[in-house]
């Protein structure tokens, strides 16, 4: 197709149409015209401009009905033109602005809209578009003269009824583009002339006139149906902002212009529609612009599509950033859109917001505007003075919300918080606030209930298994925090946004009165001290600028100084005796009593914290629940200290380190939890590598606090735990200083040898376990004895004969003095290697220094023969259980050990034959480990003082037992007699007990094979037969044999006498099962 | 006329108070049934009650009110910490607190296998440990210029100098001396660097004065020879504040105290004040008043009167036998004695009032010293003992 460019050949090209559509006005002339145009090329185009439109606008202007369709193209064909070229001429530009828009007007009124075709609407507002966007430099400005007035309102009022009233949305959307477009705040791609701010003013000075209409009919729009489709109220929003902010910027409205723009305003008719933006009308417009920015905001923040959202946040913003003087009683309502909003679902609106919010909140720093933090201060203030009632009453999700709204008015304020902090009413009211939504649930039963599993009192008899339970603690793993249960809230979220606000407080506000403030609070009642533990905590955390989320970087961090003294004290504070030592079981409870010895300091924490009475009255599972809790809470507030300070904490660790210990080792589950993990924050924070080396490295700290309460065992009756804990983390590098306590703890036993010598047995229990475990003892040297003698055993019948008969050669050999030198250099060595691993014979006078856990268990040794008869059971078994630990780690020592069990002896038998049931049946169990080590050295002792005895108990037992019904297995006669039963096989078998006492086993245990006794005590005596076997198999197999015997002999040799068993041919009887079972075994 | 005019005014006036209460019921005299008499009775009766209860807490409570402010008896407080890990018994202590305001206050202590602990006060912990005297036993040590330089006397007869400034732990100097007895030295500063230092000499009862930086003997006093004072246990160099003659105080074997003018080596006065040898002293130059403590259970303060004589003042007799040192705090109000029964007594200075009963150690304490905070409520006591430890404590600290 050929293009015309110059503007002859259009003009000859163009020319027959032209005459042709002013003469015949129908819209096959104007199509063809507007394809003839396509072949104009632009430049020509722009020559011609005014000789094309002519026949059109003529056309336009004809008075009389005309075709819509006729009008349409008409429309279209102008809007061909103009977008195509520029609009020169002001008066050009006014003209055919008012030709397209009448075409919308109905014929009869020009105000309303005519009944047409959405299509022609479509073409008409197209055009208007594309005449605004064409019109050639400032000369659109001439739109805005007030003389002009009447056509914008007019051309307003129609786009304004599309907008609102049309069916199409595109056609709505269109409407709007052209309102913004008219206030010069177009959105679309193009380029569009700059105004400075004179031209603005201009047309601001227009628009105050349409301002009241507009707006409203926008705030219809946007609080219209939803299913109007978002882009419409986005739009409508752009439209209202935009207007808004153009009309009440401040500095179109501060200037005084309003004289001199009056000169202007020749005819009165027109003068009455200016509007001069004096004082007053800003005043009153800012109302009423008010009660319509509340209501479409309360639409727009509840629409559902995120975009609306977001073009709210640039509302908020557009009219913060340029309307915040004028606009002044709205500012609160919008920062409260603004913080609201913060929190949406959709990252797109959040983070937008976020950035708003920052911008906004920088510019009311650089402004130093007063008046925004007066009306920061009020919101802030009314909200707090509101938000317990709203915690009571209002559902979850609304509770997020304003706490959001809280954290983000003190983002806002910064670092001007301090302001509200100093008045002692918003304090007091942002505190009480926190406090009452802060409040624990403090009804669950369970967290009182639950326990530690390895708590020493389980675990007796198994000393080993004590040890094992801390090692998944020694791995450093963390225990998860247990989450709390608040009254108010369920939501964690709503927890995660409180933690917020407090560290946003103590990023910004002034640290020592927080702290002070919140301190006081902590004192003064019992009701707000976990709370306020909270807050300080997290304020603390936040001073110290960790996990906060700030607007802006404040301008003096806190020193590290000031940090640590207020960690000093708070942590004073916390682990203050009245705030620490709280009861949380019944169980611990009667360990407290043992504090009422201290009358005068009971007294002093009664007086002084009247609220939390340790008193058994009002001792309550919710207090004890409630107690638990602010341990928990004081104990996670060192955990974070320490994170603060990081290195700096390690002076602290001082004070610090032996509280938190002494719950890890608390009874109650989540107590112990939470303190495990402060523990693990404390070495993570102080830069260790494990708890081990924490403890290890800082064990002179404790030592120092444990030998200081050991001298006040009855006001410190936690320390024990301390210890046990503390050897159960650590490992034998810490003897030399253990060593010192040991000597402490001794010498408090003399001090209080009636009233806590069951406490100091608690220590020295825990001591010598952790000593048994640092120090495992060696294979017992029994086990390498009479190697031949099994190797006998297990062969074959002749060779069997042939090896006795050597051994029986080699022992005549040796016992009448026919000695062989090897042989006998040989057991010497073994002997000295045994026995005397450590001896050597350097200095015979002077006697070798013994290792250091050597001493200790021998000097607790010591105080358990002085023990062993106290009067109270519960020492005498507890002296038991040390005791067998004595035993276990002197076991590698036997030089040591022997004379020790020697000078115990007389005391334990009177354990084992004159005592209580329970007693004799611990006390049979530590004879069972002396066996193991002690071996032949309690022979004959054994079988003088204490086989008869229990022999003798066995026999007069069996009877009873044969007898007695289901619950007997629950009666103390029956453990013991399991016990012994069990115990005695191996004590025979480990003390190598000779012939005659064998044969008394042996007989005692016969009844109990019968299958009338209790199961276990069958199994039992089969056990001490199994032992029997292994040390005389010949003798055992006779006595089994006398009982029962199932088979019968054939004599290899007529020349041997006929064998005969009192137990062949007897009938089946009760034993036997059990003697059958045994004998198989034994073959 | 006047009667019933003055009746009805009593009732109004009774009326009145009843209504406005500032009568309580305690007061007498006003009220229905309560007489003054009835009221005065009371007071009586709590005064008597009072005084009942201070006589016994008086002969009971070791700790008396009147430093603490409270009339009650509370038990003896325990130690503040406890230093641990010097591995042979503490022999002596020397605090150094107030040179720096923002250094750490730190503690030196000498222990009987020759080591010198540098412990820090904040921490609790020693920063470093020196090895000195042929690992002999160390008997005193002393501060040079603040923390840098540090004097020790050990058993194998010298005296050294260390050099500490910097981190560095270096010996300067080392000074024989002539005894290998057990007396400490006794220092004190002549001017910047310049030290006067009074040691045991070499024969017996005779006492040499060095001139520090220099190591020259300035003065060698020899008590007349027929004197049999024996050998000089303790010395205590100081400084009149009225002349600028040094002055010398020496406790000698046979249990008697003398008192030196060095620039004249005269003798200016004698007492015998104890009947086994004195094993300590401590002199306040402001009262002209001394403390000295010996084998025996005796405690006996002295005095000096404008003639430079000295003169017996209080004797106390205590409990158990032996007093291994003594030190009377910077502000002359409390004295602490460190015991061979295990135990630190505390006394009030002024009149010798027992005080406290510190029991915290499980052998004999050697010595006792204060610390010189520059502020009175952070001053410690220190006490090393047999037992090995050092115990720190916090007594008598509130103004």
């Amino acid at each position: 197709m050929a293009i015309f460019h110059t503007p002859k050949e259009a003009f000859s090209a163009l020319r027959p149409i032209c005459v042709k559509i002013t003469k015949e006005q129908n819209v096959i002339n104007v199509q063809c015209l507007q394809s003839q145009l396509q072949k104009v090329g632009d430049a020509a185009l722009q020559e011609l401009q005014e000789y094309v439109l002519f026949p059109l606008r003529f056309s336009l202007r004809t008075p009389g009905l005309k075709q819509e369709r006729f009008v349409q193209s008409v429309v279209e064909c102008i809007h061909f033109i103009i977008s195509r070229t520029c609009v020169q001429n002001q008066q050009q530009l006014c003209e055919i602005f008012s030709e397209v828009s009448l075409c919308l007007s109905s014929p009869g009124n020009h105000g309303k809209l005519a009944i047409i075709s959405e299509e022609l609407k479509m073409a008409v507002v197209q055009g208007l578009i594309a005449l605004l966007h064409s019109a050639y430099g400032d000369i659109l400005l001439c739109l805005y003269q007030p003389h002009m007035l009447p056509t914008q309102g007019f051309v307003i009022s129609l786009l304004l009824d599309i907008a609102e009233h049309e069916k199409s949305r595109q056609l709505r959307v269109l409407a709007l583009k052209c309102l913004l477009l008219l206030i010069l705040q177009c959105d679309c791609p193009d380029t569009h002339c700059s105004f400075d701010s004179s031209d603005l003013l201009q047309v601001g000075d227009a628009f105050a006139s349409f301002l009241p209409g507009i707006a409203l009919g926008m705030s219809r729009i946007i609080s219209g149906d939803i299913k109007q489709g978002h882009l419409v109220t986005i739009y409508a929003i752009k439209v209202w902002y935009k207007l808004v902010g153009l009309v009440m910027a401040n500095d179109q409205v501060s200037k005084n212009h309003h004289d001199k723009k009056m000169l202007f305003v020749e005819d009165s008719k027109l003068a009455d529609l200016v509007i001069c933006r004096k004082p007053e009308w800003v005043k009153d417009t800012a109302n009423k612009l008010d009660v319509l920015l509340q209501k479409l905001c309360s639409c727009a923040t509840g629409n559902p599509h995120w975009k609306v959202r977001l073009e709210l946040v640039e509302l908020v913003y557009h009219l913060l950033s340029y309307c915040n003087k004028s606009l002044k009683q709205s500012i609160g309502h919008l920062l409260e859109i603004l913080v609201g909003l913060v929190g949406d679902e959709r990252p797109e609106v959040h983070t937008r917001c976020g950035q708003v919010l920052r911008n906004v909140s920088e510019l009311c720093m650089i402004c130093e505007n007063k008046d925004f933090t007066d009306v920061l201060s009020e919101n802030l203030h009314t909200l707090t003075t509101a938000l317990p009632r709203l915690m009571r009453t209002l559902d979850d999700q609304s509770k997020l919300k304003s706490l959001g709204l809280l954290l983000g008015y003190l983002k806002l304020l910064g670092p001007k918080v301090n302001v509200i902090l100093n008045s002692t009413v918003h304090l007091g009211r942002l505190s009480k606030a926190l406090m009452q939504i802060l409040e624990l649930d403090v009804t669950d039963v369970r967290i009182v209930e639950e326990r530690r599993l390895n708590s020493e009192a389980d675990d007796l008899q198994h000393p080993m298994s004590f040890l094992s339970g801390w090692d998944h603690l020694r791995l450093g793993n963390k225990p998860t925090m247990k989450r709390k249960y608040f009254k108010h809230f369920t939501e964690e979220c709503v927890f995660a946004l409180l933690q917020q606000t407090c560290r946003v407080l103590g990023y910004y506000g002034n640290l020592y009165l927080l702290v002070d403030h919140f301190i006081h609070l902590y004192q003064e009642s019992v009701l707000y001290r976990k709370q306020a533990a909270i807050v300080i905590n997290e304020v603390l955390l936040g001073a110290a600028g960790l996990d906060v989320d700030v607007l802006h970087e404040r301008e003096t961090p806190v020193s590290v100084d000031d940090l640590k003294a207020t960690v000093t004290s708070i942590i004073e504070e916390y682990i203050s005796r009245a705030n620490w030592d709280l009861v949380t079981s019944i169980e611990s409870e009667h360990e407290a009593g043992l504090n009422t010895n201290q009358p005068k300091f009971l007294g002093f924490t009664k007086g002084s914290h009247s609220g939390c009475l340790h008193t058994s009255q009002s001792l309550t599972v919710h207090t004890m629940n409630s107690n638990i809790w602010q341990i928990c809470i004081q104990l996670e507030g060192i955990g974070y200290f320490a994170q603060m300070l990081n290195k700096e904490f390690r002076q602290l660790l001082m004070t610090s380190l032996y509280p938190v210990i002494e719950k890890v080792g608390a009874e109650t589950l989540l107590i112990s939890q939470t303190a495990t993990r402060t523990l693990t924050d404390l070495c993570q924070a102080c830069g260790y590598d494990s708890l081990q080396k924490l403890i290890n490295l800082n064990s002179d700290y404790l030592v120092n606090t444990i030998s200081l309460n050991l001298r006040r065992l009855t006001q410190y009756p936690h320390t024990p735990r301390v210890i046990s804990v503390m050897f159960s983390y650590s490992d034998a590098s810490l003897l030399p200083l253990v060593d010192d306590v040991v000597q402490d703890v001794l010498l408090s036993l003399d001090h209080y040898h009636n009233e806590k010598a069951h406490l100091i047995f608690n220590v020295l229990h825990s001591l010598m376990t952790a000593l048994a475990h640092w120090f495992p003892p060696k294979e017992p040297a029994q086990k390498e004895e009479r190697p031949h003698n099994k190797a006998c055993n297990s062969a074959t019948k002749a060779e069997e004969i042939q090896c006795f008969f050597k051994d029986y050669q080699k022992q005549k050999r040796l016992a009448e003095g026919d000695v062989e030198d090897i042989d006998l250099d040989q057991t010497e060595y073994e002997i000295s290697d045994h026995l005397e691993p450590d001896i050597t014979f350097d200095h015979p006078d002077v006697k070798k220094e013994l290792p250091a856990h050597i001493q200790i268990a021998k000097d607790v040794m010591e105080k358990c023969i002085h023990l062993l008869s106290d009067k109270s059971i519960k020492l005498r078994l507890k002296v038991l259980d040390v005791l067998e630990l004595c035993v276990v780690v002197l076991q590698s020592n036997v030089n040591e050990l022997l004379p020790m069990v020697h000078r115990v002896w007389s005391p334990f038998v009177q354990r084992l034959t004159n005592d209580d049931p329970l007693v004799v049946l611990r006390a049979f169990q530590v004879l069972c480990r002396l066996a193991d080590t002690c071996g032949d050295f309690l022979k004959s002792r054994v079988s003088k003082n204490i086989l008869p005895k229990v022999i003798g108990y066995l026999v007069s037992q069996a009877p009873v037992s044969a007898k007695a019904g289901p619950i007997y297995s629950h009666t103390l006669v029956y453990k013991l007699q399991l016990a012994e039963l069990q115990g005695l096989g191996k004590l025979c078998e480990k003390l190598d007990l000779g012939e005659t006492d064998l044969d008394m086993v042996a007989n005692t245990c016969l009844p109990y094979l019968s299958s009338r006794q209790p199961p276990k005590l069958q199994d039992a005596a089969c056990s001490v037969f199994y032992h029997l076997n292994e040390v005389d198999p010949d003798a055992t197999w006779l006595i089994l044999n006398e009982v029962y015997c199932p088979s019968t002999y054939d004599l290899p040799h007529f020349s041997l006498p006929p064998i005969h068993l009192t137990g062949m041919g007897k009938q089946r009887n009760e034993f036997t099962d059990n003697v059958l079972q045994l004998l198989q075994e034994f073959e | 006329m006047d009667k019933f005019l003055e009746g009805s005014l009593k009732d109004r006036i009774y009326v009145h108070l009843e209504r406005q209460g500032p009568i309580r019921d305690s007061q007498h005299g006003f009220v229905h049934e309560k007489s003054c008499l009835s009221n005065l009775i009371n007071f009586l009766k709590r005064r008597q009650r009072s005084q009942m209860v201070k006589k016994v807490l008086g002969t009971r409570a070791f700790i008396r009110g009147d430093f603490c402010g409270n009339s009650m008896a509370i038990p003896p407080p325990d130690p503040k910490f406890v230093l641990r890990g010097t591995g042979a018994s503490v022999n002596t202590l020397h605090f150094c607190c107030s040179d720096q305001e923002d250094w750490n206050p730190i503690l030196f202590s000498g222990s009987a296998n020759g080591q010198i602990h540098i412990w820090n006060l904040k921490t609790h912990r020693a920063d470093k440990v020196l090895e000195s005297h042929n690992k002999q036993s160390v008997l005193w040590i002393h501060t040079l210029q603040g923390r840098n330089g540090l004097i020790s006397q050990g058993r194998d007869a010298a005296v050294s100098t260390w050099d500490l400034s910097e981190g560095r732990t270096a010996v300067i100097d080392s000074i024989p001396l002539d005894s290998y007895g057990f007396c400490q030295c006794s220092l004190m500063q002549e001017g910047v660097g310049h030290y006067l230092l009074a040691s045991p000499g070499s024969t017996s009862s005779e006492v040499k004065i060095l001139d520090l930086p220099k190591k020259t003997p300035v003065w060698v006093l020899k008590p007349p020879a027929d004197a049999k004072l024996g050998m000089p246990m303790c010395l205590k160099l100081w400084q009149p504040p009225s002349g600028s003659r040094p002055l010398l105080l020496v406790g000698y074997e046979n249990g008697s105290l003398t008192l030196w003018d060095l620039s004249e080596k005269k003798m200016l006065s004698h007492l015998a004040c104890h009947n086994e040898p004195i094993m300590c002293l401590d002199f306040d130059p402001e009262r002209a008043k001394g403390i000295s403590g010996s084998s025996e259970k005796l405690l006996s303060s002295w005095g000096l009167d404008n003639q430079q004589n000295l003169k017996l003042q209080n004797t106390l007799t205590l409990v158990n036998a032996g007093i291994a040192d003594t030190c009377i705090r910077q502000d002359k109000k409390i004295l602490a004695t460190a015991g061979w029964d295990h135990r630190i007594r505390i006394f009030g200075w002024k009149k010798l009032k027992p005080l406290a009963v510190l029991q915290y150690h499980i052998a004999s304490v050697h010595c006792v010293t204060f610390s010189d905070h520059v502020v009175p409520s952070e001053r410690l006591m220190a006490a090393g003992s047999k037992d090995q430890r050092i115990s720190l404590w916090s007594v008598y600290n509130k103004p």
